[in-house]
């Protein structure tokens, strides 16, 4: 067949099959799918056809990618609510990523093809702001939402050099998880508030869970910098200790507030107290063997309310608290988990403005509310708070904020030389070694690679001679 | 005019596979050779530091550590994967009854996702509820779960795991190599009065060498540069016991956790890749050496 088919018509067959092809292709939002159902490039949205707010206007379609899928359902429906309901002809998309999210970001910028809306993370603010991708607010933002926000924002979350790339919406409160009935069964009347306490707790109730293999303590350390910021960083902050070594008020790296925690963490590895495993285990099979009733207790984030309700069914009664402090006294805040920056409005995007009004809808009272209602995530507008009903989620209660909880300042990004803090003080706890010396190492090699990040200007956050962490006490609540 | 209008249609069969060479191949290679020079996290300026990455390598603990590893994973994989092979492949080229049968279940793996397998054999040895220390303890074995994922024992489970994944594929290729050993041979060995050891160990291995060459080149090659089990498995740990190399070499540039203290380092997970592609090739080098020598010998 193919030696009968001429040249003219092979060329004309692969021309339409190309220009198909380039048609399907996602295209930078340019696209959108026409009432007849072609592809058609669609024409740049113009002020006059916006403000007309005709149907017979060309829509404005937007791309909006989120990394998050726990709130995936609730977002595609206020999303809807917009797209039906703004006068302007927008139409918004919503495209839920969960893997390899940075880098399709990315690669959609590289290749122009960026979503307008981007969900930015504290993981990814810094470097996709420095990559360029992310529009300055300020001049969209009227005094009302300058009011609003302003208390909330946090430098290299929300802002960069001066200029915010995205409000907050949300983060996840830290606390201990708790077994109740593992609990009773021991005669332990409430959680912990001290180390000390909490290494005589894993094993009074590792003793009581005997009979059914259950175990004090476990913690996920397969995934040590999520178990690490999960665990030993709630201790840590809530006890007044920069949770990953950097110490504001000096400006420079000091681990040595870690040595008490590792300590209790690594007693209570030798007590057998922890859940045989750990070393290898993840977060969700750690959830699967709570839900079970085989752990006493562990350290994570308020998303755990969600968790035992859907993913793992609880089979067991359950509770959260405070973290522990190092020795009972709070001198800090428990650090909130995931905060900072929600939305962005792309760089590339032809239409700001629609993106923007798109932002003032999200970030209006009644989405933010029923975000925070719904339990998808504990609000960081202690306003919103006050004007929303409490979340109607099993187990919220120990979660939601107390003047014990805050965001702490962001620490800075370094690279290091050889094994992070987070792997150095894991591996202390599983194989022990000389603790003050893997300190002075850690602090040492932090140090140096802070000068050298300082020297490069990647680095600008100086010394806070007057930061008192007690200071952020009642941050999120009214 | 004719041959011209030939050699055109020839180079136009040519030309797309040459530009995915060049797009896919020749250009990430460049790219990772220059950034080797620069400290560069992915993005914001790149500064050029010269041999600066190499420096920090050689006193990168971490990485000679994975190295190590490296060795002990390649090494534990390859005894024990390629006698096996060659055992089971014997055995599956007699006129056993379902034979085909047991050629494909052995196969199977191969054909099998590595993420798949790894998660299978994770919840197969995991401690607090893995269907091994069940088992045992069930039938009274062991009175304690064995921690099969422990600092002591995640090389050797992650070994178990790469042999089992890899026999089919190796067993395979020796079937190939035993058919093509003709009977003839066989026949006037058995009339020579050879019995069935002697068969194997004079006629089988001997014959089998140009084969049993390549396997343990293709052996060698993969299993320093496999790291999928052992990411799914026990992402390097615990506490870096199963860090191999290109696991070392891929968290450089897509850091596994989404945490806020990882860093992306483009330059110098550019440096690593390349001392540890100089590593694989230098063993690679080294057999090709041993074998050639061998050849001469035998």
């Amino acid at each position: 067949m193919f030696n009968k088919m001429n040249k003219t018509s092979m060329l004309t067959v692969s021309t339409i099959l190309a220009l198909t092809l380039s048609a399907c292709s996602s295209g930078g939002g340019n696209t959108t799918n026409s009432p007849k159902g072609t592809n058609e490039t669609s024409p740049q949205s113009t002020n006059a056809a916006v403000n007309e707010g005709t149907s017979d206007a060309p829509k404005v379609k937007l791309n909006y990618w989120t990394e998050d899928r726990h709130d995936l359902a609730y977002i595609q429906e206020v999303v809807q609510r917009f797209n039906e309901t703004n006068k302007n002809n927008i139409e918004v998309e919503v495209k839920g990523l969960s893997e390899n999210y940075n880098q399709s970001v990315d690669i959609a910028f590289s290749s122009k093809q960026a979503p307008d809306i981007i969900r930015t993370t504290p993981s990814n603010f810094i470097p996709f702001v420095k990559k360029g991708y992310l529009e300055p607010l300020n001049g969209y933002m009227n005094a009302e939402m300058d009011a609003k926000f302003g208390g909330a924002l946090i430098d290299k979350s929300n802002m960069m050099d001066g200029q915010i790339y995205s409000l907050p919406n949300y983060g996840y409160s830290s606390r201990l998880i708790y077994n109740v009935d593992l609990f009773e069964k021991a005669g332990i009347a409430g959680p912990p508030t001290t180390l000390d306490e909490m290494v005589e707790t894993a094993k009074k109730l590792t003793e009581a869970g005997q009979d059914t293999g259950a175990y004090g303590f476990a913690i996920n350390f397969k995934g040590a910098d999520n178990s690490f910021e999960k665990a030993p960083r709630s201790i840590a902050e809530l006890s007044g200790v920069g949770g990953y070594g950097y110490d504001f008020k000096t400006g420079k790296y000091d681990f040595s507030g870690f040595a008490d925690i590792m300590t209790a963490f690594k007693q209570m590895k030798d007590d057998g107290s922890m859940l045989p495993g750990v070393e290898a285990m993840d977060i969700d099979p750690l959830r699967a063997q709570f839900a079970e009733g085989k752990i006493g207790m562990y350290l994570s984030i308020s998303a755990e309310t969600n968790v035992y309700l859907e993913q793992f069914p609880a089979k067991i009664n359950w509770a959260a608290a405070l973290p522990p402090t190092i020795n009972g006294e709070i001198k800090g805040v428990a650090g909130y988990w995931k905060t900072g920056p929600w939305l962005s409005i792309s760089s590339q995007t032809k239409h700001k403005e629609e993106a923007w009004q798109f932002l003032d809808y999200m970030y209006s009272d009644e989405v933010l509310q029923k975000y925070y209602e719904g339990g998808y995530g504990l609000s960081l507008l202690p306003d919103i708070i006050a004007k929303s009903k409490t979340p109607e989620v099993p187990g919220i209660e120990g979660f939601l904020p107390t003047e014990n909880d805050g965001i702490w300042p962001i620490s800075p990004k370094v690279t290091v030389d050889g094994t992070d803090f987070s792997n150095l003080f894991i591996k202390y706890t599983i194989s022990g070694g000389d603790l003050d010396k893997m300190i002075e190492d850690v602090n040492a090699r932090y140090n140096v690679a802070l000068d050298k990040a300082r020297a490069s200007g990647d680095v600008t956050t100086e010394a806070m001679p007057d930061f008192d962490a007690k200071s952020m006490q009642g941050m999120l609540t009214k | 005019m004719t041959s011209l209008r030939k050699l055109g249609e020839s180079y136009s069969f040519i030309i797309p596979s040459l530009i995915f060479t060049v797009v896919l191949g020749i250009y990430p290679i460049l790219w990772a050779i220059r950034y080797m020079f620069y400290s560069y996290p992915g993005y914001g300026e790149e500064v050029f530091i010269g041999f600066g990455n190499f420096a920090a390598l050689m006193r990168d603990e971490a990485y000679w550590n994975s190295v190590v590893n490296t060795a002990i994973y390649a090494s534990g994989k390859i005894i024990i994967t390629i006698p096996l092979s060659l055992v089971l492949a014997v055995i599956l080229n007699k006129g056993l009854k379902g034979k085909n049968f047991l050629r494909a279940i052995y196969f199977m793996p191969t054909v099998l996702s590595t993420a798949v397998i790894s998660i299978v054999f994770f919840n197969i040895f995991n401690s607090y509820n893995g269907i091994i220390n069940q088992f045992l303890m069930k039938y009274h074995i062991v009175s304690k779960g064995i921690d099969w994922l422990g600092p002591d024992m995640a090389m050797f489970t992650s070994i178990i795991v790469a042999i089992w994944g890899a026999i089919g594929n190796y067993m395979l290729l020796f079937l190939a190599g035993l058919q093509s050993i003709p009977d003839d041979v066989y026949e006037s060995a058995s009339l020579d009065g050879a019995n069935a050891r002697q068969k194997f160990v004079y006629i089988t291995v001997p014959m089998l060498g140009p084969v049993l060459q390549m396997i343990i080149m293709l052996a060698i090659t993969i299993s320093l540069k496999g790291y999928e089990s052992i990411m799914v498995l026990t992402e390097g740990g615990p506490i870096g016991r199963t860090e191999v190399m290109y696991l070392y070499v891929y968290r450089m540039f897509f850091p596994i956790s989404s945490s806020s203290t990882m860093i992306q380092q483009i330059g110098y997970g550019s440096a690593v890749g390349f001392m540890s592609a100089v590593i694989v090739g230098l063993i690679t080098i080294g057999y090709f050496w041993i074998s050639k020598r061998l050849n001469r010998i035998f």
